[in-house]
């Protein structure tokens, strides 16, 4: 069952910039996030890390091709 | 590689026992931000029985300071934690920075009553409520935390707004 905490009133003054970049935060994701369980953020998490580290390595280890111009 | 071994890292540092405060981008992870992390960050308590278990605990994953060149002297003992406050560690179970004291938080003790209980992958831990990671990034003052807060601050104004899982 997730863990959904009930947040605490909080005194902040507003920055102009955090609230533009508020505008793009993706909430779809914050919503899947917030329907899993803490162990299962940190599992989604490492999976997301480990699936890309292997494309990182499999970008590192592909030979450099080139075309019939010689561009690679 | 880009170590991000959040649950190893956390679970040989609680099964060692060891008192420590989750923040930064581990202390997201945990509570549902949809970012990122290549280390992860927790503030420890300096009390010297706590650091013994930490230096216990992270002996045999060959600490060492990350970005130092190679070969530099570095003793992983309880005198290199008393001497020093923060440290930067590459293990060979992943990246952790150790925080003696973190600004806008304090020390562990300080930073404790600001935190909440996870249980997790067997272990329990502490990590800062979600009102105190804004504050501590707030704190930081760091241009690049600007978007951080931004997400957090979306992700408070979900848990007080949002609908209630399906399912429950």
């Amino acid at each position: 069952m997730a863990d959904r905490e009930i947040p605490e009133a909080i005194d902040r003054t507003v920055d102009p910039v955090v609230e533009a970049y508020k505008r793009d935060v993706d909430r779809t994701l914050l919503r899947e996030n917030l329907k899993l369980t803490p162990e299962q953020r940190v599992i989604k998490f490492e999976q997301f890390m480990r699936g890309f580290n292997e494309l990182r390595g499999a970008a590192r280890r592909k030979p450099a091709t080139s075309d019939a111009d010689g561009d690679t | 590689m880009i170590e991000a071994n959040l649950s190893g890292l956390l679970s040989v540092l609680s099964t060692h026992g060891v008192e420590y405060i989750v923040i930064g981008g581990g202390a997201g992870v945990l509570m549902g931000l949809a970012r990122t992390t290549l280390d992860v960050d927790i503030v420890y308590s300096r009390d010297l029985a706590n650091m013994q278990r930490l230096v216990a605990a992270l002996q045999e994953h060959r600490p060492y300071l990350r970005g130092a060149p190679p070969g530099l002297p570095f003793r992983w003992d309880v005198d290199t934690l008393r001497r020093g406050l923060n440290f930067t560690l590459v293990t060979d179970i992943g990246n952790l920075d150790l925080l003696g004291e973190v600004v806008g938080g304090g020390d562990y003790r300080q930073l404790l009553p600001f935190t909440k209980e996870i249980s997790a992958f067997g272990i329990t831990f502490r990590v800062v409520t979600l009102e105190q990671l804004i504050r501590l990034k707030r704190a930081a003052g760091r241009p690049k935390d600007l978007e951080v807060i931004a997400e957090l601050e979306a992700l408070l104004e979900e848990l007080a707004g949002g609908d209630p899982p399906a399912g429950g």
